[in-house]
């Protein structure tokens, strides 16, 4: 009878000429972890596009220095496009499934929705909102051919509310 | 998806248009002045839709489904906020219908869906006055359960409301009639 410890089976294994991957049929736990799968990264690319739109409306909420009504007028309507933006966030976030310990939106570089990411800046004017706004409609639509139907649905319905945003901004 | 049920989504989204057409007759009659002129050039624009889907059904082998000679409206229109309320509610339904044809495998299918969807959402945000956070998607989950038979949904108190409750009044197949709601009734096809 032979006793293998965790110790010795990689030996044996060695001595074998076999490696771990040949014996198991499911992931290979001596690999290290698996990579992302592609419908993840993209997932992980529109929340960070959509983390740094909510982040553009914060910066220009915040900003608005306008006078008197003018200036609550609009930070109310950019506050209920937040909003909107945040629910979208809520949504992509939850479906976003991956192990813990990872970090939830390291592609954060691959934003394509001109909302880049780094630093925020220290004013951002309505037509920026606006660009990015189209931006981001674009890249969802951009990406819909390479995603399972149910996300594609999500990214179609955020790109038209994103589209309507558009012609509240002006566009 | 196989193409049968691409050609079914367009199938939907052809009765989504035809639907508007209909639609927006109705609330043409109650609408003045450039409210009008934007209610006939959307009525346009669905015109030019219907055609364009049929095209592509026609292409893909199948006849494309007639529109029905009559449609049940979802409320009664008698004003224009009440036209106007109309025609928000018709281009929802069209949004919904373009959703559909996003779930296709067909990539160029999918862009056309989701485009479309971008048209008619920014139109509804038009009628309507306000945007949506997720046209054409149902995302009330079980907030409202749909009632197990005739029942009166809670009053709508504003806009949103009114919106939240004919989404959920489509999900239901109940027709919002003024004072309340009732069970579809059978008849011509509900908007």
């Amino acid at each position: 009878m032979l006793l293998a410890s965790a110790t010795t089976l990689p030996l044996l294994f060695a001595t074998a000429g076999c490696r771990s991957s040949d014996i198991f049929a499911g992931p290979d736990p001596l690999a290290g972890r698996p990579p992302l799968g592609r419908d993840v990264l993209t997932l992980q690319a529109v929340i960070a596009s959509e983390e740094n739109l909510i982040r553009l409306y914060r910066t220009a909420i915040g900003g608005d220095h306008g006078t008197g009504g003018h200036r609550t007028a609009q930070a109310r309507t950019l506050g209920s496009l937040l909003a909107q933006h945040e629910r979208h966030l809520a949504q992509l976030r939850a479906r976003l499934i991956q192990p813990s310990g990872t970090s939830p939106t390291p592609t954060a570089r691959l934003s394509a929705s001109g909302a880049t990411a780094g630093p925020s800046p220290a004013r951002v004017t309505v037509a920026r909102l606006r660009a990015a706004e189209r931006a981001s409609a674009a890249d969802l639509v951009q990406r819909l051919a390479t995603v399972p139907p149910a996300l594609a649905q999500l990214f179609a319905s955020i790109a038209a509310s994103d589209a309507t945003h558009v012609t509240v901004l002006g566009g | 998806m196989t193409a049968t049920t691409a050609l079914s989504a367009l199938q939907a989204a052809l009765a989504a248009e035809n639907a508007a057409i209909f639609g927006y007759g109705a609330a043409g009659a109650h609408l003045t002045g450039s409210s009008l002129a934007a209610a006939e050039q959307d009525w346009t624009g669905h015109h030019e839709a219907r055609d364009a889907l049929a095209a592509m059904i026609s292409r893909r082998g199948a006849t494309p489904a007639a529109a029905q000679a009559f449609y049940q409206l979802p409320f009664r229109v008698h004003d224009a906020a009440s036209a106007k309320a109309l025609a928000a509610h018709l281009e929802d339904g069209v949004t919904s219908a373009y959703l559909g044809l996003v779930a296709v495998s067909d990539q160029g299918l999918r862009r056309f869906g989701a485009l479309a969807m971008q048209a008619a959402a920014r139109r509804a945000a038009s009628w309507r006055g306000s945007t949506q956070a997720f046209p054409g998607l149902d995302l009330l989950g079980p907030t409202r359960a749909c009632p197990a038979g005739a029942a009166s949904p809670p009053p709508p108190r504003n806009h949103d409301d009114v919106t939240s409750l004919l989404l959920w009044a489509r999900r239901c197949h109940i027709v919002v009639v003024r004072g309340g709601a009732q069970v579809h009734p059978a008849g011509g096809q509900s908007l």
